[in-house]
């Protein structure tokens, strides 16, 4: 119990300190930050686009590595199992909450800037097919019957984490529609320095508030394993009683 | 008002407006739902306390 109440108060301090963050960041994005000279004030979207673009290809990545771990200790050590299993739901879904509005905030972006809402180039069709890789996970979780689905996901999740650095590299890769890399992208990359604040508290703020959402939903998929434990459990208790 | 900008009538402010408030519902939304099931899974689970002391302990 001791526990619980010390998890609790650091979850607590957490999100109010995410909560500060981004709208701090936001501040700064929408205020302090200067008009950018050829696209004006929709180039703003860029500090909530690029931070959660980026993010959206980081949390595949746990997902991956925490399916590895469901597929290595099912068998050896099922309790274990159930919490990279719980890992792993939860990456995912804050996976499709960040791809989806890395592709929205895109979206909208591009019919400002290009005058098309979506053009079916290398970059936007790559993230596109990780949202559908991600959503069909989820949905294959959702949907299936079999006593195998955790171990089918888990599966689908290594080959979905091959569309990550196809992402990625994809504006290396190909000559698409969409801008060359921010960052690294060349001599004529970066962004100019009175806008570094806004773009690094945009990061930190979107960063933070993705651990929070990741620990909470992993906390509930503990918590329903528990009950269906639990469950089971009386269940079995009850087929017994029948028996004697 | 510094901001008036983004209630502005032109294509570019109705979109940066729509990008920064879906961010908020979509995020929002989302922890909405996780506490929503939270609460839920907490009352289905509070008449089984006694269930893995190792978990318990953990938590």
């Amino acid at each position: 119990m001791r526990h619980t109440r010390i998890y609790r108060t650091v979850g607590l301090v957490w999100f109010l300190l995410t909560v500060a963050a981004i709208v701090y960041a936001t501040r700064l994005a929408l205020v302090v930050a200067p008009t950018e000279a050829t696209m004006g004030n929709v180039q703003r979207i860029f500090y909530y686009h690029v931070p959660t673009s980026m993010l959206s290809l980081l949390f595949p990545y746990v997902n991956f590595v925490a399916s590895l771990f469901y597929l290595g200790w099912r068998r050896r050590n099922p309790m274990r199992a159930l919490t990279a299993d719980a890992v792993a739901i939860a990456s995912a879904e804050v996976t499709v909450v960040y791809s989806s509005i890395c592709l929205l905030t895109g979206m909208l972006w591009g019919r400002a800037v290009w005058g098309i809402w979506w053009t079916w180039d290398a970059r936007l069709t790559s993230m596109l097919l990780l949202w559908l890789l991600y959503v069909s996970y989820l949905m294959l979780r959702k949907l299936s019957a079999t006593g195998q689905t955790q171990t089918l996901a888990a599966v689908l999740s290594v080959f979905a984490a091959i569309d990550v650095p196809i992402v990625y590299m994809s504006i290396q890769w190909w000559r698409t529609q969409h801008p060359a890399p921010v960052f690294g992208g060349g001599p004529d990359s970066g962004i100019d320095p009175s806008m570094m604040p806004a773009f690094g508290w945009n990061v930190l703020g979107w960063a933070m508030w993705g651990v929070f959402l990741l620990v909470f939903r992993y906390s509930l998929e503990r918590r329903r394993q528990e009950t269906e434990q639990e469950a089971a459990r009386k269940s079995i208790e009850g087929s017994m009683e029948i028996a004697q | 008002m510094r901001l008036s900008w983004l209630f502005g009538s032109s294509m570019e402010a109705h979109h940066l407006l729509a990008a920064y408030v879906a961010v908020w519902l979509i995020q929002g939304g989302y922890a909405g739902w996780i506490a929503w099931q939270w609460m839920r899974a907490g009352k289905e689970l509070q008449p089984n306390l006694s269930l893995n002391t190792e978990a318990d302990e953990d938590m």
